[in-house]
């Protein structure tokens, strides 16, 4: 297929059909909508693209910054269309809590602001939200700021009532799903489909999920957040259930390890959600015959969330020993094993030793260049770690003193070389504090 | 009536047990009229033993300096000043400084940190305090005051501010805002703080950098501290030579006992501000919410009631975060830096230590139909401040003569509680409360841990109205033992009666 412009690429995505034996559902036939599969990666590229056109086909070129409210894809899409019109793009966000989108952002070109955290020492009478002043910087007649304003703004719903709902229908040979399912962040989606859903068939059931209260998952709103939103209207849903991160997880890696679907913890929320609520009516259909449809939206990829799943799910991405390792010693091991100095024995070696020792000041470079023993050389403990998980980082006719801040690393590390084979490596007894507070002297870089 | 909406207070061990003490309690009120603070001089101990754990777990020294404004009490600070060395006081006024000195707390473990005229400066300098300093003019001043009076060197460490540039050594490609702060000199002007800093070498001695946040944001504050271990470096090209990295206070307290009815609650005031339930509050206070055709605008101003981390945990959270610069943790930081840490957690610090008691003087039924009643008391809103902090926590009922013999037969109630003064607004709380039964008059209500900001701060005498006494107890076998706050003293059996 050939295309003059990458925005030529959003829409039109695959309707895939989920293995029954994966969810269980004997008279249910579920399907994903996946969403994930738009150019930029997921199904905000719809509503960014449809909110932001108009502003960007006036201002291309121009001196102006697209801004948005957004820690994920909505900045992503937005990002991405700026920069091909020769415009900025600011995101303005409560946290970045993944780390690998917000990297992934400044890669982008996107300029990142991050708002304040509430106050500790609360001002009952100080109302004002954070957000207060981003729209006062909005409001300026001097602003050349273009606000998409995703959370109000009605183009982000008619994005998915003129897309996403009439493919679902096409798809489905005309007909509309007895179920569709969405997770709830901007209510743009789930708005959107449901209103084209509901004018084919207003039999259709719309599920709307948000994320457990005190839970976080990326793209979905708690039911208190849900409430600050403009688009957001009760009405739309027959139902509203909250999901956990667990469940987002859960269901991510059932789409992933068993569908052939990459998708997201959002995607994994709303098929978890799904199959849930699903479960009981598929049982009231037993015997009837009678079968029934249901979609939900896959809303991006696995790609950007592995800190998360790495956070919650530590044991997802295991992995296995890879040799020597401090951390295999217990504390009892190392103060056995290792060889320990005080400032004094350790002044005299340094200065008297034959041959005298090699000093490895395990701190971090940036301490180091503040203040280290004369002569030393320094290794940082991360560096250090991987040297020895290949062999000893210097030859045992070389004896070794380690120090570290308190003379606990040290230690370890002491013992681990010992284990390896080591003659004669140390560890500083109380580290370089210790050294510090007996008086010795400390250079600077 | 609905599902009653509980906000039930955390209440651990020792303040616990006081509360089921409620024969003695009653007395006290009796005897000492209403309204009437409690305070547990040893849970202050015990939380400072805490706060050093944090410490050692991560191999720091420095100092836990109790924030005094947190409270007036004597007795609080009489048993901080039994510990060792490594617990002082953060002292905001002469007279807190005065008071300090006068319960056993030597100069070297006073830290003098807000605004300050000349007589606080003086005797600061004189008793060998350490001066925190709010800008460039107070060195100045201090500095001047030094060689006037001969008062030799004194130590001071550098407040300061504005951490939230982009720019320069600390960039991370991502501008992270923080409110704006009056107190401290800001990072971008800290150069010319530390030629005067020199230049006044002979009065002054720079021991260390401090900074205080006023947020809950633990990356804020990582930043912050990340950017004060980077701005000693500048002190030491300098051939200055600050240890300490203060980090001030801000490690919160967990109020709310379960997260369930915090945020039950909380989605029921959304609700109810969007009208789709009935007010959860008097004249339906939206609390900072505003409805605005259907949709929710505007911040709560509530401080996060249930807090799954606070205190102790909240610092070792702090410490362990890596700094968005070097990367390594932040105690890592000033650890292999060779950098002492002092905090001034205030209300973090006297978190379980008080009980705020008040005497039910009046019930009535709240308007018609409603279910609800007014329940008036022998305090006003500055006896009892939480709700000034915006701090939303139910009180404990003791009922007058113990539980009674149809406790069970009670229902839930919803009341307002009213304060004592001739005036519209003083309500204890704006929001409705709920009881297990309806309170009677003669009862007590118990407003757990309000020995942080809520017990004095903004206890007044308006309409002459009776300022609360303050007690020390402490248990004695099955009972407890008391005394006047002004007469404790931490000696093995202080003074008092036993009750």
């Amino acid at each position: 297929m050939r295309y003059d412009s990458i925005t030529e690429a959003i829409g039109n995505t695959p309707l895939v059909r989920i293995d029954p034996a994966v969810h269980g559902l004997r008279n249910i036939d579920l399907y994903a909508k996946l969403e994930m599969l738009n150019p930029f990666g997921s199904v905000k590229d719809r509503p960014a693209w449809h909110m932001a056109r108009p502003h960007l086909e006036a201002a291309a070129d121009g001196d102006g910054t697209v801004v948005e409210l957004s820690s994920g894809n909505t900045a992503k899409a937005l990002a991405l269309l700026a920069g091909m019109h020769g415009l900025k793009f600011k995101s303005v966000t409560n946290r970045m809590r993944v780390p690998e989108i917000k990297e992934l952002l400044l890669l982008l070109g996107a300029e990142i602001e991050e708002l304040p955290g509430r106050s500790e020492c609360l001002d009952p009478t100080d109302t004002d939200d954070p957000l207060t002043h981003f729209h006062r910087a909005l409001s300026d007649p001097a602003s050349t700021y273009l606000h998409t304003d995703q959370y109000f703004n009605p183009r982000n719903t008619e994005a998915h009532a003129a897309g996403t709902g009439p493919e679902i229908v096409k798809d489905l040979d005309g007909r509309v799903p007895d179920w569709f399912i969405a997770c709830v962040g901007t209510a743009g989606s789930s708005t959107g489909v449901a209103r084209v859903l509901r004018e084919h068939d207003p039999g259709v059931r719309v599920l709307g999920l948000v994320a457990h209260k005190s839970d976080f998952i990326p793209g979905i709103r708690t039911i208190d957040e849900v409430h600050q939103v403009g688009l957001f209207d009760p009405g739309t849903y027959d139902t509203i259930e909250s999901v956990t991160s667990g469940e987002a997880i859960d269901g991510m890696v059932t789409l992933i390890r068993r569908c052939g679907l990459l998708s997201g913890p959002t995607g994994g929320a709303a098929y978890q959600g799904a199959v849930r609520h699903l479960r009981d009516a598929d049982a009231e259909l037993d015997g009837t015959g009678e079968r029934r449809t249901a979609v939900f939206i896959v809303c991006d990829r696995a790609e950007s969330y592995l800190s998360y799943v790495r956070r919650r799910r530590p044991e997802l991405l295991g992995r296995a020993d890879r040799g020597n390792s401090a951390a295999s010693l217990t504390d009892a091991e190392a103060r056995a094993e290792a060889r320990a100095v005080d400032v004094g024995e350790a002044r005299r070696w340094t200065a008297e030793g034959d041959p005298r020792p090699l000093v490895v000041d395990l701190r971090s470079p940036h301490a180091y260049a503040a203040l280290h023993i004369e002569g030393s050389v320094n290794i940082v403990d991360e560096v250090f770690d991987e040297l020895v998980r290949g062999g000893l980082p210097f030859s045992k006719r070389t004896p070794v003193l380690l120090a570290c801040p308190v003379g606990e690393k040290s230690l370890r590390y002491a013992a681990l070389l010992t284990r390896m084979g080591h003659p004669d490596v140390r560890s500083l007894a109380g580290g370089i504090v210790a050294w510090r507070d007996a008086g010795a002297p400390l250079v600077r870089e | 009536m609905d599902v009653p909406l509980y906000l039930r207070p955390r209440v651990d061990p020792p303040l616990a047990s006081l509360l089921r003490a409620q024969t003695f309690l009653h007395s006290l009120v009796d005897a000492l009229g209403s309204p009437l603070n409690v305070l547990l001089p040893e849970v202050v101990a015990e939380n400072a033993a805490r706060f050093r754990a944090v410490y050692r777990r991560h191999h720091l020294s420095g100092r836990v300096y109790f924030a005094h404004k947190a409270n007036r009490s004597s007795a609080l600070v009489r048993r901080l000043a039994a510990e060792d060395a490594a617990v002082g006081v953060d002292v905001a006024s002469l007279a807190e400084l005065r008071h300090a000195l006068g319960c056993g707390v030597t100069g070297d473990r006073i830290m003098a940190t807000g605004p300050k005229d000349a007589e606080f400066l003086w005797l600061a300098a004189r008793v060998g305090a350490t001066v925190n300093l709010d800008s460039p003019g107070e060195l100045e001043h201090l500095a001047d005051l030094v060689r006037r009076h001969g008062l030799g060197r004194v130590a001071v460490l550098a407040r300061l501010s504005g951490f939230e540039s982009a720019a320069g050594r600390g960039a991370t490609g991502t501008r992270l805002l923080s409110r704006r702060s009056r107190f401290g000199t800001p990072l971008g002007e800290a150069r010319e703080l530390l030629s005067a800093l020199e230049r006044h070498a002979d009065a002054v001695d720079l021991t260390g950098v401090a900074y205080h946040l006023d947020t809950t944001g633990v990356e804020e504050k990582a930043r912050a501290l990340e950017q004060c271990v980077l701005f000693m470096d500048e002190c030491r090209e300098r051939q200055l030579a600050p240890r300490a990295v203060d980090i001030g206070g801000g490690f919160g307290v967990g109020y709310v006992a379960d997260a369930e009815e915090w945020e039950r609650w909380t989605t029921a005031l959304s609700e109810a501000v969007l009208g789709v339930r009935p007010p959860l509050t008097w004249r339906g206070h939206g609390y900072g919410l505003r409805n605005e055709g259907g949709t929710v605008r505007g911040t709560a101003a509530l401080y996060p009631a249930h807090r799954p981390t606070a205190g102790p945990g909240y610092l070792d959270e702090l410490l362990s975060l890596p700094a968005p610069v070097l990367g390594r943790p932040a105690a890592t930081l000033l650890l292999e830096h060779l950098h002492d840490l002092h905090i001034e957690p205030g209300r973090a610090l006297v978190d379980q230590c008080g009980l705020t008691l008040a005497r039910v003087l009046d019930v009535r039924p709240a308007g018609e139909g409603s279910g609800h009643h007014l329940v008036r008391l022998g305090m006003n809103a500055g006896d009892m401040s939480l709700e000034e902090h915006g701090v939303l926590v139910d009180p404990v009922l003791l009922p007058r003569g113990g539980p009674a013999e149809d406790e069970d037969a009670h229902e839930p109630v919803g009341v307002y509680l009213a304060g004592n003064l001739c005036l519209e607004a003083d309500l204890i709380t704006r929001r409705l409360v709920h009881l297990p039964r309806l309170p009677r008059a003669g009862d007590v209500l118990a407003f757990a841990n309000t020995a942080g900001y809520a017990m004095d701060f903004h206890a007044h005498h308006a309409q002459r109205q009776p300022l609360a006494r303050t007690v020390a107890v402490e248990p004695d076998g099955d009972s407890w033992r008391w005394c006047p706050d002004e007469d404790y003293w931490p000696l093995t059996h202080p003074g008092g009666t036993t009750a």
